[in-house]
């Protein structure tokens, strides 16, 4: 898949945002949101926030999960551990970069924000492969994942998947019996017949 | 003689994998040729080879140059059809004249047949409902509301947006717009984007 | 701007929301374009969101031109445009690549009623099928020396690589799936917590994509 299909599907995420105008309810496909009332805040799914924000319509509340204390310590969290550590959400690279990308304003420290989830992503991307040596090493054709959100595991595509189906192939060639004749001649004829 | 041609053929397909090159008709002339004057040496020694033993072996190498030709000829076209097929979804129905020329005339029927198949298709789309098909070869990237940071040059005055606000643009103002609505300003020197 | 959000959906008189309609054809999207073969057809959930377009499209014309919420909701149709028409495409990419195993698993499908390709997919195939063969004829095979013009079916067959590896998540529990071993006598037995994913061959949870238990990621 295409980073940008991922990025469309991480734009469902509900986010708060406060409008600077007034409205009735909003029914849409997706959803209600609504009533829009200046000055409060309401939730909204992110595509709708970023094109509000960009037209100067609201601002964006900062996600929980969005503040120096709470990312510092799920850094450390992922430094400490062997395994991946659970994200504040699915999509949160997405949220990151949209969010900080429109509405970096919205967001207290956000220059500091934007290099800690980054480190938090290099450490996340160092352990996959890592993860990728070892289990390729294994004779990988099985290995478990969790935690590891849809950005990660695309950004290893088509090369890991490749791999393990070669791999595959590998091993299920070296069971096989030596090849028959290469020659499917339509000729056929008593006599000496050689292998071409 | 024994498949180089088609080799020389399949290169040169190979070389531009993103664009179509002309219709090698003459190439392929030659090959069908090679083909048939292969066969027809097999059609002669296969008949003299109950008698004489030795003449197998320069059969079935005959034989496997027919059956490689064959198949990289197929390859060849196989090849070029679909490069033919992303052409009908970048450039519709309507072929420029330029892109038309690369074709040979069997494969802009194949075009065309391809092109009817597809519309027929997507006609038949919510034909239940009463829809009236949609348009696949559209709306196939995700959609993305594009704004970009533009400064302002002159003092230009009021700008209304399609979605009817109105941004006053004075000579060293900041603004953030739609993509799509800068182009022209941008382009005439009004606006300038800030990168 | 009044818009019923509610469709009468099946004959057992069951509501399904629009938004579970759009949740689940946004699956299906996902699948689809993961998967390495064509899954059985969503034209339900198809038709449906097609219908709620253009229900939206017709309120939104009644709006001034101008009005934020014209913008908005035409924002949110261009989305679901994108899953149908890339949805649909990716089927067709199929069907085209696959098109001569898809048509002979699928005459035998719709025997037993478990079509995995829409009618109009159907002809879309066979006519593919059609122009691609007569295409190949006319330019080569009529062509070339007489024991040779025959379009070789099986030859020219591309078939799906069902052992390709794929990522899932197991959105329930799933006890018991059989990873085969090749060199045959270990086969390992896993089991899919609800929530958890993995990275394994495509063939032995084909079925658990298809009945909804897993979802390709």
């Amino acid at each position: 898949m295409d980073p940008y299909e991922i990025e469309f599907i991480g734009e469902n995420r509900i986010i708060s945002i406060i409008p600077n105008f007034s409205y009735d309810k909003i029914y849409l496909i997706c959803g209600e949101f609504g009533p829009f009332r200046a000055g409060l805040p309401l939730n909204v799914p992110l595509w709708l926030a970023i094109m509000l924000k960009q037209k100067q319509k609201c601002r964006i509340v900062p996600p929980d999960w969005m503040e120096m204390d709470n990312l510092e310590n799920l850094k450390e969290e992922e430094k400490r551990s062997r395994f991946f550590t659970k994200m504040p959400n699915a999509h949160y690279m997405v949220e990151a970069k949209l969010i900080l990308g429109a509405a970096g304003d919205d967001i207290p420290n956000s220059a500091e924000i934007k290099t800690i989830i980054k480190d938090i992503w290099d450490i996340r991307m160092s352990k996959l492969r890592t993860s990728m040596d070892a289990l390729m090493k294994s004779g990988g054709s099985y290995g478990r994942l969790d935690h590891l959100t849809m950005m990660e595991i695309n950004s290893v595509k088509p090369l890991l998947p490749a791999a393990m189906d070669d791999l595959l192939r590998i091993q299920m060639m070296a069971k096989k019996p030596a090849p028959a004749s290469l020659n499917n001649s339509t000729f056929s004829q008593s006599g000496n017949s050689q292998n071409v | 003689m024994f498949a180089e041609k088609v080799i020389e053929l399949l290169k040169e397909a190979e070389r531009n994998k993103e664009t179509i090159d002309q219709f090698n008709d003459e190439k392929i002339r030659q090959i069908l040729e090679e083909m048939h004057m292969l066969f027809n040496l097999n059609m002669t020694d296969a008949n003299a080879s109950s008698e004489n033993k030795s003449l197998w072996t320069a059969v079935q190498i005959r034989h496997s140059a027919l059956e490689r030709n064959k198949r990289c000829l197929l390859a060849y076209l196989y090849n070029r059809m679909q490069k033919i097929k992303t052409l009908r979804w970048e450039f519709g129905s309507v072929l420029p004249t330029d892109v038309r020329e690369l074709l040979s005339d069997d494969e802009y029927l194949w075009f065309t047949k391809y092109s009817t198949n597809l519309a027929s298709y997507m006609r038949s789309l919510g034909q239940d409902i009463g829809y009236n098909g949609i348009d696949l070869t559209e709306n196939l990237k995700p959609p993305k509301s594009l704004f970009i940071e533009v400064l302002c040059m002159v003092d230009y005055g009021k700008l209304e947006l399609e979605d009817g606000d109105v941004i006053m643009l004075k000579k060293n103002s900041r603004h953030f717009l739609p993509t799509s609505e800068c182009q022209t300003l941008i382009r005439q020197g009004i606006l300038k984007q800030i990168v | 701007m009044d818009l019923e959000d509610d469709i009468e959906f099946s004959n057992d008189e069951e509501e399904i929301t629009a938004d579970t309609v759009l949740k689940t054809l946004q699956s299906a999207w996902q699948n689809e374009r993961l998967a390495p073969e064509i899954l059985p057809h969503r034209n339900d959930m198809v038709e449906c969101m097609l219908g709620q377009i253009q229900h939206m499209e017709r309120n939104i014309n009644k709006l001034p031109k101008t009005d934020l919420r014209a913008s908005i909701h035409k924002m949110e149709l261009s989305r679901i445009k994108f899953i149908i028409c890339n949805y649909l495409k990716t089927r067709l990419n199929k069907i085209e690549k696959y098109c001569i195993p898809i048509l002979n698993e699928e005459k035998q499908r719709i025997d037993s009623g478990t079509n995995y390709l829409t009618p109009s997919e159907y002809k879309y195939a066979q006519e593919y099928l059609l122009n691609l063969e007569s295409h190949l004829k006319t330019v080569v095979l009529n062509k070339v020396p007489n024991n040779m013009q025959t379009f070789e079916m099986s030859k020219m067959a591309v078939y799906p690589n069902l052992q390709t590896h794929v990522f899932l998540q197991a959105n329930e529990t799933v006890n018991g799936v059989v990873l085969e071993d090749i060199f045959g006598d270990q086969d390992e037995e896993i089991d899919l917590e609800e929530g958890s994913q993995h990275i394994l061959q495509y063939k032995p949870i084909a079925d658990l994509v298809k009945n909804g238990k897993v979802q390709l990621i």
